[in-house]
């Protein structure tokens, strides 16, 4: 699989239609033990649905003419992470015969190696299905004669930090599935998701999925989601992805239960541009939202962001993989290649319109707001070109880092890179590694500080290093970003839970029960405090039963210092942090303990200091090393001892060094999981 | 003839003492390819002289009563209950004969190629081979490569393998220097480590090979930092050592090698092992004391009685060339290290080939110009003469000589390395430090030569050893 990742997408999607024409070698046992019962079901399901999956007209392409707004409903899938969202979007892509059943991976849409491995949708995805249907005869369609719906199915992310991708993914949708799982019910981000649904007007269809498990408890859930958004029990789908079962209602819901975009046919046109990639034979290739108007291969578009104009190369839809169709409709949703040079020319969330018209630009969406920051270095020092060349190609598919190059003294040259959050970063860091062969030492992430000087200046702070120890003017006021945070547990965790947030600093804002066994906790928190470890250690102390989710808040007067790291009284600028005052000691004593573990002993003695301007706050001493010597060379087996001071000269390269001090990567690693 | 005495060892040998050790005149030829530049600023240096052939043969006799726990050198353990007397043992006949195969199958160096000067029997334990078989090694490296009027012949001697006959038996053959693995003064230290001899055989061995008065070269092995080790039971050990009065001492600080029952049992450091620092403490007593008693601390783990230097291994700090005879021994050869397999049967059949042509040892094969900087460097800091910076220069180049005192200068200001003159005066930091500024250019002149400091230098040899490294090969 790892051979695959680094093909480009056109060429995968090749080799995925070779492995559609062989059957995909490893299906999961769980799919072959199911197969007595719900391939019957399945079948019978198919013909009932009269699914079709090609439209095609006389030339060979899908006429997509035929499908006026009325015929198509746009809406994406949302859950709490591991509630079925993935193999929901496979059963409709295989219902609707867009994919084989048994044959496509799965988890269709979730393309990317970290995705797969983690069980996570990154990156929005879209996929064009077609469907007929009868309004108020679902049993009794007639394929002859029933109309045929264009559904377009917007996959998106479930984790909060990309809440960013899914907010764009919903801006294109007229509704949403909203999945819950039938045993562990409402969790944390499928409130999250339901409020960002909700806040764009969105239809909601409420699913309860897994209700073949034998712990479900449909009724439970519906009460939940009666409480909690007040959602009428009697709208609730009752599913089985897996299985099969009660998934004939759901594209009969979607049809009737979601409006039709609103745009109108005969305005000039108007796209929202949703996401783009870089693909290395077609270039940038665009995913667009068509609002209003007509869009044509030939036509001359223009970006109302940066004023350039393109021509319309190929244009078509995502079924599931680029299919062109020569031509898109109002409301429809698709792809274009337009000539882009690279994804920065294709600003997600830009009106594209006709070059020779004059449109009013779509109201587009909130830039990205970066909200953990890293520095980013080469392993080895002299790796600097290939990790340039490596950010660089990952940032055409993910514009949503920010980039800046920096330089440290102790690592030298690398990039201070900003992510939406925690997840983001590490996702960024494992699809470098994974994809493009990186190797990293990242710097402790950190989040951005704001700080005002006596003299009435103010300085947002990405990098503890560049804030400086002594800067002369006096500090009158610091602000860090908070977030409020969504905690939903079993209520005998309540305790323990209060206690952690408490220890971070968290103030609580509501506290209430969602049924009787579980309780709902609101909780403002410093966003600092919830960056390294929060999550694992809220899930430890429940035994792995929280659900946490958190959405961005206002910035908070906070009392902040910068935290120096001295190896023998020199500062070592990577290792810098910013902290709250009160915790400054103890942090510094946990990163002073970490060093001293994870140098080695030199031939001096090495002093470890963490200090707040010159105040040492902890001090740890490394003695000098006492003896290293072979003193058996025998023989004149020179060879041997060769080597073995040959391996500790290498180790000696791989090492980071800062002033006489040599530092080994672990260290650096070691101080990621420090709070 | 061969039984000459000690004396006469520096002044007809080749090998003057003192100042004959210095470096230049024994590096090796340059290698045919020469992958090396220094630097863009110098030119290349010339070639270095061609090495001169080797005049050094080590002998490996593998044979051991057992096996001890710390040990990983290629052996053969004869057991306890083996139905032979060592004396009529097949196995050590047919591994002689084996060993004479392979010395009559070695290419020699030239037609007129340079009489042996030193032979040394290593093992295994040498003593327990029967004197007859000893005597056709000889006589076959005799007659293969040719033998100097006075050559040094030493052969490592077990406590327990041997008695007054055999002693003497041996030194009638030609044998004239003496090195007796004693190791330990304490029986539960000696048992803990699985030495297959006692306090009483010590004793006993000390006795034979002292009453030998023509055998003055002698030399005594102990080891330190064995497990439940004190201070105490050192410091006795080395009185002992220096009551019995070798000319020679080595002093061994315990490595715990991989698949070794040490390996297995114990962690460097821990419990029952002394920590680093007690060990540490272990080196620096017996240099103390050595020193203190008359020895020079001449090697890292070597010390003597003026000149009582064993010839044999300053063949190896010299970066000299060497033959290697038998299991795993090592040789070095126009510029190239070769080990022989370290199992019997595949030794057996590398001789086989050797016999039939089919190995080529020795010849023609580029030799990287870094890894013989780097085997200099590493061979000439284990001694207290240490590095002759002019010879380095000469032969790898002034700007990488220059690189490495640069390299090497917080260790000269901390006194772990020490600066010298022409004279051998150690420089002092602020003297070392004005030579190094003088003149760039002259800097090859500035500083004749390095050395490590003793003990501390020597104690962390391996770190400095392995910066100079860093230095020759980035």
């Amino acid at each position: 699989m790892s051979a695959l990742v680094r093909f480009s997408r056109a060429a995968r999607s090749k080799l995925r239609c070779n492995l559609l024409r062989h059957p995909y070698p490893c299906i999961p046992p769980s799919s072959v033990l199911g197969v007595d019962a719900s391939l019957l079901h399945l079948c019978l399901d198919e013909r009932s649905f009269c699914s079709q999956s090609r439209h095609d007209n006389r030339d060979g392409g899908i006429d997509l003419s035929q499908y006026s707004p009325e015929k198509i409903r746009n809406f994406s899938i949302i859950a709490h992470v591991d509630h079925g969202k993935s193999t929901l979007a496979d059963r409709l892509l295989e219902l609707t015969q867009t994919i084989k059943r048994g044959h496509g991976q799965p988890q269709y849409l979730d393309k990317l190696q970290v995705e797969r491995e983690r069980g996570i949708t990154v990156k929005a995805q879209t996929a064009a299905m077609f469907h007929r249907h009868s309004f108020g005869h679902p049993d009794a369609c007639d394929s002859q004669t029933a109309p045929c719906f264009l559904l377009n199915l917007i996959d998106t992310p479930g984790h909060v930090d990309f809440s960013y991708e899914v907010s764009r993914s919903l801006a294109a949708c007229q509704g949403a599935l909203l999945v819950v799982d039938a045993a562990q019910g409402v969790q944390a981000q499928t409130v999250a998701n339901f409020y960002l649904a909700f806040e764009s007007n969105l239809s909601i269809i409420p699913v309860i999925n897994k209700i073949d498990q034998p712990t479900a408890d449909p009724d439970r859930v519906k009460a939940q989601l009666k409480s909690l958004f007040d959602l009428d029990p009697k709208d609730v789908l009752l599913t089985s992805a897996k299985t099969g079962q009660g998934l004939e209602q759901v594209l009969p819901a979607v049809i009737e239960r979601i409006p039709p975009p609103p745009g109108k046919c005969d305005s000039p046109l108007r796209m929202l541009l949703l996401d783009s990639y870089y693909d290395e034979y077609k270039g940038v290739i665009c995913h667009v939202a068509v609002v209003d108007g007509t869009l044509r291969k030939g036509d001359k578009i223009a970006s109302a962001a940066t004023g350039q104009s393109y021509e319309v190369l190929d244009v078509g839809i995502m079924h599931p993989e680029l299919t062109p169709t020569g031509m898109l409709f109002t409301g429809q949703v698709g792809y274009v290649v337009s000539g882009m040079r690279s994804t920065k020319e294709a600003r997600v969330g830009d009106t594209l319109y006709h070059a020779k018209s004059v449109v009013t630009p779509l109201p587009g969406f909130k830039p990205a707001k970066h909200m953990v920051f890293s520095g980013l270095y080469p392993a080895n020092g002299s790796d600097f070109e290939a990790l340039n060349h490596a950010i660089e190609r990952l940032t055409c598919n993910d514009a949503s880092v920010s980039v800046a190059k920096e330089s440290s003294t102790a690592l030298g040259l690398g990039f201070r890179c900003g992510f939406l959050g925690l997840l983001h970063m590490d996702v960024f860091h494992q699809r470098l590694e994974q994809e493009y062969g990186a190797q990293l030492i990242s710097t402790v992430p950190t989040v951005p500080y704001i700080f005002e000087y006596s003299d009435g200046s103010k300085v947002q702070v990405q990098n503890p290093a560049a804030l400086s120890s002594n800067p002369g003017k006096r500090v009158t006021a610091c602000w860090e970003p908070s977030v409020i945070a969504t905690i939903i547990i079993p209520s005998e965790y309540v305790g323990p839970v209060i206690t952690l947030c408490s220890e971070r600093r968290g103030e609580q804002l509501e506290y209430s029960f969602i049924d009787s066994q579980r309780a709902l906790m609101k909780y403002r928190l410093p966003l600092r405090e919830i960056i390294v470890d929060f999550y694992n250690e809220l899930k430890s102390i429940t035994s792995g039963y929280a659900t946490f989710d958190y959405e961005d808040s206002e910035y908070q007067k906070s009392d902040l210092v910068k935290l120096d790291i001295l190896l023998n009284g020199q500062p070592v600028d990577a290792m810098a942090a910013i902290v709250h005052n009160l915790k400054a000691q103890r942090v510094g004593r946990e990163l002073v303990d970490k060093l001293k573990k994870f140098i080695d002993r030199h031939m001096f003695e090495i002093t470890i200091q963490a200090a707040i301007g010159s105040k040492v706050v902890a001090r740890e001493t490394l003695s000098a090393m006492r003896k290293n010597v072979l003193a058996k060379c025998y023989g004149g087996d020179v060879t041997r001892k060769k080597k073995l001071l040959e391996k500790q000269k290498e180790g000696k390269k791989r090492m980071k060094r800062v002033g006489s001090v040599d530092i080994p990567q672990e260290a650096f690693h070691e101080l990621l999981k420090v709070s | 003839m061969l039984r000459s005495t000690f004396l006469p060892f520096f002044i007809s040998s080749p090998f003057p003492p003192a100042k004959a050790f210095a470096l230049r005149a024994y590096l090796p030829r340059p290698p045919p390819v020469c992958k090396y530049s220094s630097s863009a600023q110098s030119p290349p240096p010339p070639p270095p002289p061609p090495p001169p052939p080797p005049t050094s043969a080590y002998v490996h006799l593998p044979f051991c009563r057992k096996r001890c726990h710390y040990c990983d050198f290629p052996i053969i353990a004869l057991g306890s209950s083996t139905p032979h007397h060592p004396d009529t043992d097949p196995r050590i006949s047919n591994y002689v004969q084996l060993l004479l195969r392979e010395i009559a199958a070695t290419r020699a160096w030239s037609d007129d190629c340079s009489p042996l000067e030193t032979v040394f029997f290593g093992g295994g334990t040498p003593s327990l081979v029967p004197p007859g078989l000893v005597s056709s090694i000889l006589d076959a490296l005799k007659s293969r490569f040719g033998m100097c009027d006075s050559p040094e012949v030493s052969i490592e001697m077990d406590p327990g393998t041997f008695d007054k006959e055999k002693m003497e038996r041996l030194l009638e053959l030609g044998v004239n220097r003496v090195s007796l693995g004693v190791q330990a003064f304490q029986e539960e230290l000696l048992r803990a480590c699985g030495r297959a001899h006692g306090l009483k055989d010590v004793y006993e061995a000390i006795e034979i090979v002292t009453d030998c008065s023509e055998l003055q070269n002698w030399s005594m092995d102990l080891i330190s930092s064995l497990p439940h080790q004190s201070q105490e039971m050192w410091e006795e050990s080395l009185r002992c050592a220096i009551s019995a009065r070798p000319a020679h001492v080595s002093v061994y600080d315990l490595q715990v090698e991989q698949g070794t029952k040490f390996g297995h049992l114990y962690t460097p450091g821990e419990f029952p092992l002394p920590t680093e620092m007690q060990s540490a403490d272990f080196y620096r007593t017996a240099s103390r004391m050595l020193s203190g008693a008359g020895y020079s601390h001449y090697e890292i783990s070597s010390y003597c009685k003026d000149r009582y230097e064993c010839k044999h291994n300053l063949t190896y700090w010299l970066n000299r060339s060497f033959y290697g005879f038998g299991l795993g021994s090592a040789s070095y050869i126009n510029g190239v290290r070769f080990s022989r397999p370290r199992r019997l049967k595949e030794y057996e059949e590398w001789v086989q080939k050797l016999e039939d042509g089919l190995v080529v040892l020795h010849e023609d094969i580029s030799v990287d110009t870094k890894d013989m900087a780097m085997d200099v460097v590493m061979l000439s800091l284990r001694t207290a003469k240490g590095l002759d910076l002019r010879g380095f220069a000469k032969c790898f180049g002034k700007s990488l000589a220059r690189s490495l005192c640069q390299a090497l200068r917080q260790y000269v200001e901390s006194g772990h390395v020490v600066a010298m003159d022409d004279d051998r005066n150690m420089l002092s930091y602020p003297e070392f430090e004005l030579k190094m500024s003088e003149d760039s250019d002259e800097m090859g002149n500035a500083v004749a030569s390095i050395r490590l400091s003793d003990p501390d230098g020597f104690l962390l040899s391996n770190e400095l050893i392995s910066i100079a490294f860093g230095i020759i090969s980035p």
